[in-house]
């Protein structure tokens, strides 16, 4: 049996053998995982699909030095990271801290009222408001921190990956996700304490 | 002090929740698990990432393989990799940052 981390790697070889298309080949596995990583990092879908692409590029350039000893799927994330970190820096960009953002975020939540309106389920405007206030948090996290959690819940990466692809001890993945968790959930408690009080 | 033992359990919690807590501190969490703010953690923590899960993806553009294909067509093909070279120069066991 082949495993994926395997696969990849045939592929690899296969490129630095000379074959182009082996590389088209991962670029086709991975280009929706990357888009989906890169676009929780930088949030214009068309600014994403550059980064993605340039992620490319740049592990198609340095691919005769990858060797294998990590997977390729966690280097390739590294350097898709790294691309966007680059990217908010070259546009001026900052990663937005917690205390800016979500606030306004939270409060803006438009469809509220219109969704009252128009009699909607509580339990569906309930569990709306719920996903909004969690992915509004999330935007407002600072960089280290979303990138950590969004390997983690959404990549389903391990700790040990994670370390890998952020370049940092374990320890640190671990504090980085809880700490991110930490800021999610206290957004997310007065509104589960609202709903709570209108169930009674 | 007892607030740092509760972040402390929620940090425990935190790791259980991905199946990464070392054995050592196994038996702390699951204790921490047995207590309402515990509990309340677990829950929460789980909920946020299923709704980071739920939510939709953001889509590639229509043509981004094609333009993609493109851009590495232009590109002079990587090689095979400098292992002599390179552990001549002393990077045998680095990986290339391109970044």
């Amino acid at each position: 049996m082949t495993t994926e981390r395997e696969c990849d790697q045939l592929l690899v070889e296969r490129v630095q053998a000379g074959d182009r298309r082996a590389f088209d080949l991962l670029v086709a596995k991975y280009q929706r995982r990357l888009m989906r990583l890169v676009s929780r990092l930088v949030h214009d879908p068309a600014e994403a699909e550059d980064v993605v692409q340039e992620t490319f590029i740049k592990a198609f350039r340095a691919l005769r030095h990858f060797r294998g000893d990590s997977a390729f799927y966690t280097w390739l994330y590294r350097i898709g990271i790294n691309t966007a970190k680059n990217f908010l820096v070259t546009q001026g960009r900052r990663a937005p801290t917690s205390t800016e953002a979500d606030a306004e975020r939270a409060e803006g939540f438009d469809d509220a009222d219109s969704l009252r309106d128009i009699n909607t389920p509580e339990s569906m405007l309930a569990s709306k408001q719920i996903a909004y206030t969690v992915n509004a948090a999330m935007e407002a996290l600072p960089l280290e921190l979303r990138t950590a959690i969004v390997l983690r819940e959404i990549e389903g990466l391990s700790y040990e990956e994670i370390s890998e692809v952020m370049a940092c001890p374990i320890g640190t993945v671990r504090s980085r996700i809880f700490r991110a968790r930490e800021v999610i959930a206290e957004k997310l408690r007065p509104l589960l304490d609202i709903s709570a009080d209108k169930r009674r | 002090m007892a607030m740092d033992t509760n972040k402390k359990n929620r940090e425990l919690i935190s790791a259980l929740c991905d199946g990464e807590i070392p054995d050592v501190d196994q038996e702390l969490a699951l204790a921490a698990l047995d207590t309402p703010e515990g509990r309340q953690a677990w829950a929460l923590f789980h909920q946020i990432g299923d709704v980071l899960r739920a939510d939709p993806a953001t889509d590639l553009s229509p043509g981004f393989t094609e333009r993609m294909a493109a851009r590495l067509a232009a590109e002079p093909l990587p090689g095979k990799r400098a292992a002599v070279a390179d552990a001549a120069a002393g990077q045998a066991t680095v990986a290339a940052d391109p970044t």
